[in-house]
């Protein structure tokens, strides 16, 4: 019988407290790789849903509420306008990769509940609107034929609230005019599900304001740097710039408070496992003190049996931590749910992302943990003297 | 950073904005129910759908009822329909429900109010666009409805508009160059009525 073979059979003697050894693992492990997913997962589907807004920086007028949830609570007014010749002067720059022009307009709806209510409306470049959004894709028809034209295409919601579908009829508010569904939206998860898009064109004929946007949204090049091209931007007169990768670090910001919080419980879970390995450990030692006692008085060197209970150690975090990283694998599912409902902001997509290298990292991070907390039993053991052992009572 | 703070409040306002009312909801039921039941104490809301209460045998039986199939994307079983039912101290006053209807130009919601019999004691559009909305809002058409019951619509075909009833030929459009917003209300008051008679009034029948 080898080492190993012995440091196994000694954990087969204690079935009942082997196994809550290895459960404490598990859930120790199971937590970590957990975590380290979600850092990840979180990152990169936030990453994806800033990318999906189709552009990096967003350039409104000063002091315009560039937000339609804005609008609505201040009843569609306070919209300010920056000419359209500014498409140009931004376009012009070497950074930039693509821009498109947006106008929004507000409308008082009367017959929208008992009070009335706001209706927000999104005049967009049929060229160039679709190309920053890849991820709008069509539950019925396509976008606008032409670039002024009297047609609408809805987002889910909007077209569900409206129940309308592509070759239906609709009015919009201030104009006479009767406008055509030509496309519906498959959902988003984005605000673009309750908009209502018109040609930017005609936006601006039936609300007169030609030559006027309210925003103007930019896609720069991959190796454009952001920081510096935003800083040339904050030179153009009565602009103001929402870069996406500032609402990004604001939003990382937020939920590394929440982190620090998981992490100081993944910490006391760790903690709760070295110490549960160490409790195990050294009680087996104090069971077995005139067994090994007898293996010192038959030749096992200090070493030998140091080696003994280190292995064991290793055994018990080994077992546990690769059933811990399958639970992690299997139930990623439900704990992206309890993330979603705990977390006051969730982006869409993957939130826990387990990949090899994370499995590994916490693999070895238990049996490290475990190592520790094994050390002080095993150099206990190490040190039995062997006729105090065989003399003593237990 | 203040600016930065507002845009996330302002996307988490906007989404909500966004995401309400796929179903029939009384934008504000505080308010709508004491406006309709003045002397009411509470309210209690429950959630309804055709699917989950019978499937497609009961969205047979509500079709054959109503004399039409739903029709298109949005008026499918799955819909969850809104019921307020209204209190006063421990008693049960009344009753609220919306629904959905495909109008001309948009989306018209027709809420109704029934008494405990189950007749309409009030009729209210949430939303409806038309040219001829302000029409249509008209307490002397709203006005038309009050008494009737689903008894009062069981001939009315909404395909074709017709029935022998005379108290539903009486009930005047008030642009009678362009009836498709008026037969969609009809259909939805009938819609209504039907779904109302499953969800409360006979529903252990």
């Amino acid at each position: 019988m080898n080492i190993f073979q012995l440091s196994y059979k000694n954990l087969l003697r204690r079935k009942v407290r082997t196994s809550f050894t290895v459960i404490g693992i598990i859930i120790s492990t199971w937590v970590l790789v957990t975590l380290l997913g979600f850092n990840k997962g979180y990152e990169n589907s936030l990453n994806n849903d800033i990318d999906g807004m189709g552009f990096q920086i967003v350039l409104t007028a000063k002091g315009c509420p560039y937000e339609a949830a804005t609008l609505m609570l201040k009843g569609g007014t306070g919209l300010r306008y920056m000419p359209e010749e500014i498409v140009k002067e931004v376009n012009f720059a070497e950074e930039v990769d693509k821009t498109t022009a947006m106008l929004m307009h507000a409308e008082f709806d009367p017959n929208k509940g008992e009070n009335g209510g706001t209706i927000v409306y999104l005049g967009i470049d049929p060229d160039t609107y679709p190309e920053m959004k890849p991820y709008l894709n069509f539950k019925q028809g396509n976008w606008f034929n032409e670039k002024s034209v009297n047609e609408i295409v809805l987002g889910y919601e909007a077209a569900e609230l409206e129940q309308r579908e592509i070759g239906d009829l609709m009015l919009i508010l201030g104009s006479e005019l009767e406008f055509k569904v030509v496309g519906v939206l498959n959902r988003t998860g984005t605000q673009d599900d309750g908009m209502i898009f018109l040609p930017l064109k005609t936006v601006q004929e039936i609300f007169d304001k030609k030559g006027e946007l309210t925003m103007l949204g930019i896609r720069l090049k991959r190796d454009a740097d952001i920081s510096a091209f935003e800083e040339k931007l904050y030179e153009l007169p009565d602009i103001q710039v929402v870069s996406m990768a500032q609402v990004k670090n604001t939003i990382m910001n937020l939920v590394s408070s929440a982190k620090v919080i998981v992490f100081s419980i993944a910490f006391i879970a760790f903690l709760i496992a070295m110490f549960g390995v160490l409790n195990t450990v050294l009680m087996s030692v104090f069971e077995r003190y005139q067994e090994i006692g007898i293996l010192k008085a038959m030749g096992a060197l200090p070493k030998d049996i140091f080696n003994i209970i280190l292995i064991e150690t290793a055994l018990l975090c080994s077992i546990g931590g690769i059933i811990g990283i399958i639970f992690s694998y299997l139930f990623s599912n439900v704990s992206e749910i309890a993330i979603r409902h705990f977390l006051p902001f969730t982006p869409s997509g993957s939130l826990i992302k387990v990949d090899e290298k994370i499995a590994v990292i916490s693999f070895f991070a238990i049996i490290l943990i475990g190592i520790i907390g094994g050390i002080y039993p095993a150099l206990h053991a190490s040190n039995i003297r062997p006729l105090d052992a065989i003399r003593s009572d237990s | 950073m203040k600016k930065i703070v507002t845009f996330l409040i302002f996307s988490v306002i906007l989404y909500s904005f966004l995401f309400a009312a796929v179903g029939c909801d009384l934008n504000d039921p505080d308010r709508d129910v004491k406006r309709f039941f003045s002397d009411s104490t509470g309210y209690k809301t429950a959630y309804l759908s055709l699917e989950k209460l019978g499937g497609s045998e009961l969205l047979k039986e509500v079709e054959q009822k109503l004399g039409d199939n739903f029709q298109g994307l949005y008026e499918t079983p799955d819909v969850p329909y809104t019921v307020y039912t209204i209190y006063k101290n421990s008693d049960i006053i009344g009753y609220i429900h919306g629904i959905n209807q495909k109008g001309q130009y948009g989306g018209i919601q027709v809420f109704l109010v029934y008494d405990l019999k189950g007749n309409i004691i009030n009729f209210y559009y949430q939303k409806l666009t038309s040219k001829k909305a302000k029409d249509l809002r008209a307490t002397s058409f709203s006005n038309q409805f009050i008494g009737l019951n689903l008894k009062d619509f069981e001939n009315y075909d909404p395909k074709t508009g017709k029935t022998d009833n005379k108290k539903i030929i009486e009930i005047k459009n008030p642009n009678p160059d362009n009836n498709i917003d008026f037969l969609a209300t009809i259909r939805a008051v009938k819609k209504n009525l039907i779904l109302m008679d499953i969800f409360v009034f006979n529903k252990n029948k």
